[in-house]
């Protein structure tokens, strides 16, 4: 029975986060990566490793089936669900920003439409600074919306900027900063503390 | 289905049926609960089930109130569906039983009603709770007296070694906050990121106001959670006195704890800032294998009374009852094919004589760590222990 399960999210974040946890001691062997299934125990035997889309990360997490998780800031900040945050990964870097068409200025229009996969984080920046805005929210290819007139600015995450280039659109400002982050379940983090420190000590080492 | 058969069979997000097996043993652990309440003097109480939302607002803080279910009286105040006990109990304290002697002993279980869970994990919208409030004693005796019952509650209910009482004292983070003279949205912010255990971005904000190496120290401090050790550590990272003063009460307190062999069911947590606005002194959270939040929490609130117009000390805690059966079930199950019942549980019986009050009122720090092994002593030959509180 492994100490801890540990919920990666899936896409984006996880080639770098196998390859942190591997370097931490939490490493699967290449047999068990190739294959299909969705929990995997690490090479060690300490350590079960589930992977799930970045939005359940949260939701396994809070609910204490994961002990721990690696996920996106965004996805922490658009669920804002209540776990424990003792590590900042140095992965996935990226930025939420505010993006339009070139040429389209949003401060001469007294209200506007944003579509984006993160309705909460818009609603939030936008609300913060008493700005009227209809959320439109999407679940991907969100870079095609001001182009068709479906919106008028989108909110997105950011790698490098050359989707939203190709797709004739200008970052007009930064939201926030994201890169990942190592989040721990309230519970276990009391429950299960050597576990839990030994892998934040391992990781940490790691990432300093 | 039509319409209107699924209007009625349908049931509210958050509420729930309960029967057969897991109604007992709903009522077993409940019975258990009140019968060590008994058992350390504690009287019952029952609140009213709808109150003036106003008396929530003052009792809980206005950000908790505002979770509780709300309508209007007739001459259009606004009421509440009772979201806690503890409001009602300390203005009935305040205002009932102002004549009373102190210390109040007060125990209840009741259902409260929410409307927006704290986490996704817990669901329900309407849970018990069952705990307990010491009145009019200012005292670590009267922090340990509520500790320990919370303890043998637990060990009762045979959840020995699945779970941890972590303890803290909010004097500790109140005093770092004003020795750094933080405005309340900076104290608000360090207080979230000690909340989430974030010790990169706690250092970072940190930097500006002290040495590079002690906003280091505090940071990992706040991420420790551990035993008499994190005291000691904490004396010489933190140098203002109200801090300290805070560490001097938890020492006290544990050195009780080592002294009843029980530092397995405790732990020192110094990153436990939750309701920071709410609690005076000693704040404590109970965890359970199993459940993935927290089942139980409690303190001092020295604050609270003073709003219904008699200001005194007090301390108390609640656990969450339909969790707590939860978790008897799922241990019992796992350790065995059969399903607990009644039977399972250990028998408990309050010998019905009145035990003369132990310890001495004049002077309770002394020797504080023989009155609890006296006390624990007979609670475990199942007598009534009345403990002796100074103010």
């Amino acid at each position: 029975m492994p100490d801890l399960t540990i919920a990666v999210a899936k896409g984006r974040l996880q080639d770098e986060a196998l390859a942190l946890l591997a370097a931490a001691g939490a490493g699967v062997s290449s047999q068990d990566l190739s294959s299909r299934r969705l929990a995997v125990e690490d090479e060690s035997g300490r350590y079960r490793l589930i992977f799930v889309k970045p939005a359940d990360v949260p939701v396994y997490v809070e609910h204490g089936i994961a002990d721990c998780g690696v996920v996106g800031r965004d996805v922490l900040l658009e669920s804002g669900t209540d776990l424990l945050q003792p590590l900042t990964l140095e992965i996935g870097r990226c930025r939420i920003v505010v993006a339009a068409r070139t040429g389209v200025s949003l401060n001469e229009l007294g209200m506007f439409r944003v579509a984006t996969k993160y309705p909460c984080i818009a609603a939030k920046h936008f609300g913060t600074r008493g700005q009227p805005v209809e959320i439109i929210e999407l679940s991907g290819s969100v870079e095609l919306a001001p182009g068709l007139g479906l919106a008028d600015c989108i909110v997105d995450l950011v790698e490098s900027g050359r989707t939203l280039r190709e797709n004739g659109l200008k970052e007009i400002e930064v939201i926030d900063e994201s890169t990942g982050r190592l989040v721990v379940n309230r519970a276990s983090y009391q429950l299960k503390a050597k576990a839990i420190a030994s892998l934040i000590g391992a990781l940490k080492h790691e990432t300093d | 289905m039509d319409q209107k058969t699924e209007s009625l069979s349908k049931i509210p997000a958050g509420m729930r049926y309960y029967f057969g097996l897991e109604a007992r043993l709903r009522r077993t652990v409940e019975e258990i609960g009140m019968s060590i309440f008994d058992g350390w003097s504690y009287e019952e109480i029952t609140t009213p089930t709808v109150d003036y939302y106003s008396l929530f607002e003052h009792g809980m803080g206005r950000s908790e109130a505002h979770r509780a279910f709300r309508f209007t009286d007739t001459d259009g105040r606004l009421l509440a569906l009772r979201p806690d006990v503890t409001s009602a109990t300390a203005r009935a304290a305040a205002t009932l039983f102002a004549e009373r002697e102190r210390p109040l002993r007060l125990c209840y279980a009741a259902p409260v009603f929410r409307q927006q869970p704290q986490s996704h994990a817990e669901w329900r919208r309407e849970s018990t709770q069952i705990g307990c409030e010491l009145i009019g004693a200012n005292t670590r005796t009267a922090d340990l007296e509520v500790l320990m019952i919370a303890s043998e509650f637990l060990r009762r209910l045979d959840l020995d070694g699945d779970f941890v009482i972590t303890l803290n004292d909010v004097g500790i983070f109140t005093g770092v906050a004003e020795s750094l003279r933080l405005d309340p949205t900076s104290r608000e912010q360090m207080r979230q990121l000690i909340d989430v255990r974030n010790g990169a971005d706690l250092e970072r904000f940190l930097t500006p106001y002290t040495a590079t190496g002690e906003a280091r120290a505090f940071a990992q401090l706040m991420q420790l959670s551990g035993k008499r050790e994190n005291l000691d550590l904490a004396r010489n990272v933190i140098s203002n006195e109200q801090s300290h003063a805070a560490l001097d009460r938890l020492e006290s307190i544990w050195s009780v704890i080592e002294s009843l062999d029980l530092m397995g069911c405790f732990e020192i947590d110094l990153g436990d800032v939750a309701r920071l606005d709410y609690y005076t002194g000693l704040t404590f959270k109970i965890y359970i294998n199993g459940a993935g939040y927290r089942v139980g929490s409690g303190g001092r609130y020295d604050d609270l009374t003073a709003s219904f117009g008699k200001a005194e000390p007090a301390v108390g805690f609640v656990l969450d009852l339909d969790t707590l059966s939860d978790l008897v079930h799922l241990h019992a199950a796992v350790g065995s094919s059969t399903l607990p019942s009644q039977a399972k549980l250990p028998e408990l019986t309050t010998k019905d004589h009145e035990q003369e009050p132990l310890g001495d009122s004049r002077d309770p720090s002394n020797n504080r760590s023989e009155l609890f092994i006296e006390a624990l002593k007979r609670r475990a030959k199942g007598e009534r222990v009345s403990l002796k509180l100074g103010r």
